[in-house]
């Protein structure tokens, strides 16, 4: 995805440059925020943890190894911090299972695409590992050996999760259908 | 391989399975493709589950994506702060700072920087060569030239005005610090066609002035004084404003950017 702009601007990062900075941030705040929404289910929470991926993503900038691509490193982070925001709230607030009606878009995303409502509720439904390897493969459009690196993951257990998500999915996002 | 979906219409075995999900994925082989094609003709349980996959990925893929508050970027772009050289590891610094054999050597080199400023008094300006090490000097102040850009600082942790001058090749930048606490100064001119010069304040000496990689840095506290000097190496065609960020506890409280260019 952008190899070489990304190493510039982490370079330029690296001099102090604000301006490089601003960049990554401008091309990696979407999707890390809807990365993070589709695992924690509302907008806050995923505002919340976009905003601590990016301090982490420059404090440790220095620590980052130009072998691998910046994404797989940012997504990493991004994972990382949802995981953590969902373990935070278990022990504040287990989760039940009108979890899923929890979801906090805004009342017109939610009346405006039913789909997109459904989807989430689906995805909440799932355990959280599946929940994420489904949103890095259909949300963020990551390859298995993407995904692989970003969870360091083989990509066998990649598969064997993806696959049993989209057989629990199935049973959610299609019982409407076959009624 | 035993292991079976249920759907209704009987058993898929675990590889057909592997193979649909492969397919939906677009990462089958050719061969593999040519298995599933059979199965799919042969297995009305396989060709059922093919078809609920197929539903389940067209559903994941009609998500939308939805935009980040739009106050996200400047949140954290306000909050980041960037591991520069010396604001990088303030603990080494500090730690410098801290150590007997550096206080010795301060001190010599606060005699040196007296002496120097003497001479600089009667011999003119000290030339810029190698300022990577240096610790504090006088940046000469006579004949600062036409103001370029100036910018007044007014914040809860930090006040003050900086004013930024162009005589022939040389910049002056000006500085003036009121601070409660210890305050990071970090100058960005990488890049810019620009070298750092020299560098000086009220006091003499500048705190922890480090000059590497484009960047100049320096801790300022209480009211302060500063001048910093830089030389035009090159000419840059539209050279980005040079950017001024002041840190507090880490967190970056104010940034300033003075324009550079001449025209």
């Amino acid at each position: 995805m952008h190899k070489d702009k990304d190493a510039a601007l982490v370079k330029s990062c690296l001099k102090g440059d604000r301006r490089a900075m601003s960049q990554l941030v401008s091309q990696y705040q979407r999707p890390v925020f809807n990365a993070a929404y589709r695992i924690l289910g509302n907008k806050d929470d995923a505002a919340d943890a976009t905003q601590t991926v990016f301090l982490k993503v420059f404090e440790h900038i220095g620590d980052y190894d130009q072998k691998f691509k910046f994404f797989s490193w940012v997504y990493r982070i991004a994972i990382n911090e949802s995981l953590n925001q969902v373990k935070k709230r278990r022990s504040q607030e287990p989760l039940d299972d009108g979890q899923a009606s929890s979801w906090q878009g805004p009342a017109e995303e939610l009346d405006a695409d039913r789909v997109c409502k459904k989807v989430q509720d689906a995805l909440m439904s799932l355990n959280v590992d599946y929940r994420t390897v489904v949103t890095l493969k259909h949300i963020s459009g990551c390859s298995y050996k993407q995904i692989s690196e970003i969870l360091q993951l083989p990509e066998k257990t990649v598969k064997s999760r993806l696959y049993s998500a989209r057989q629990l999915m199935k049973k959610s996002l299609l019982a409407d259908e076959n009624q | 391989m035993t292991e079976k979906n249920q759907t209704g219409q009987g058993h898929v075995d675990q590889y057909t399975i592997q193979l649909i999900n492969k397919n939906i994925d677009g990462e089958i082989s050719d061969a593999e493709k040519a298995e599933l094609d059979r199965l799919l003709i042969t297995s009305p349980a396989s060709a059922q589950l093919n078809e609920e996959l197929l539903a389940v990925t067209r559903h994941l893929d009609e998500v939308r994506e939805i935009n980040p508050p739009s106050h996200l970027q400047a949140t954290i772009e306000r909050q980041v702060r960037l591991p520069v050289n010396a604001v990088k590891n303030p603990s080494r610094s500090a730690a410098w700072f801290g150590a007997s054999w550096f206080r010795t050597g301060l001190a010599l080199a606060a005699g040196v920087v007296l002496t120097v400023g003497v001479y600089e008094m009667g011999s003119g300006p000290i030339p810029g060569k190698d300022n990577s090490s240096l610790v504090g000097t006088i940046a000469k102040k006579a004949n600062q030239g036409s103001l370029l850009d100036s910018i007044q600082l007014n914040t809860v942790n930090l006040d003050g005005q900086l004013k930024l001058y162009n005589n022939d090749d040389l910049l002056t930048l000006d500085l003036k610090l009121n601070s409660a606490a210890s305050t990071g100064v970090v100058i960005n001119f990488a890049d810019r066609g620009l070298q750092f010069d020299a560098a000086s304040s009220e006091n003499l000496v500048v705190d922890n002035l480090v000059s590497e990689d484009g960047i100049v840095s320096f801790d300022s506290e209480g009211e302060q004084h500063f001048t910093i000097g830089f030389k035009r190496i090159s000419a840059e065609e539209a050279p980005a404003p040079l950017q001024v960020s002041f840190y507090a506890d880490q967190l970056l409280i104010e940034e300033a950017e003075l324009i550079i260019s001449r025209y």
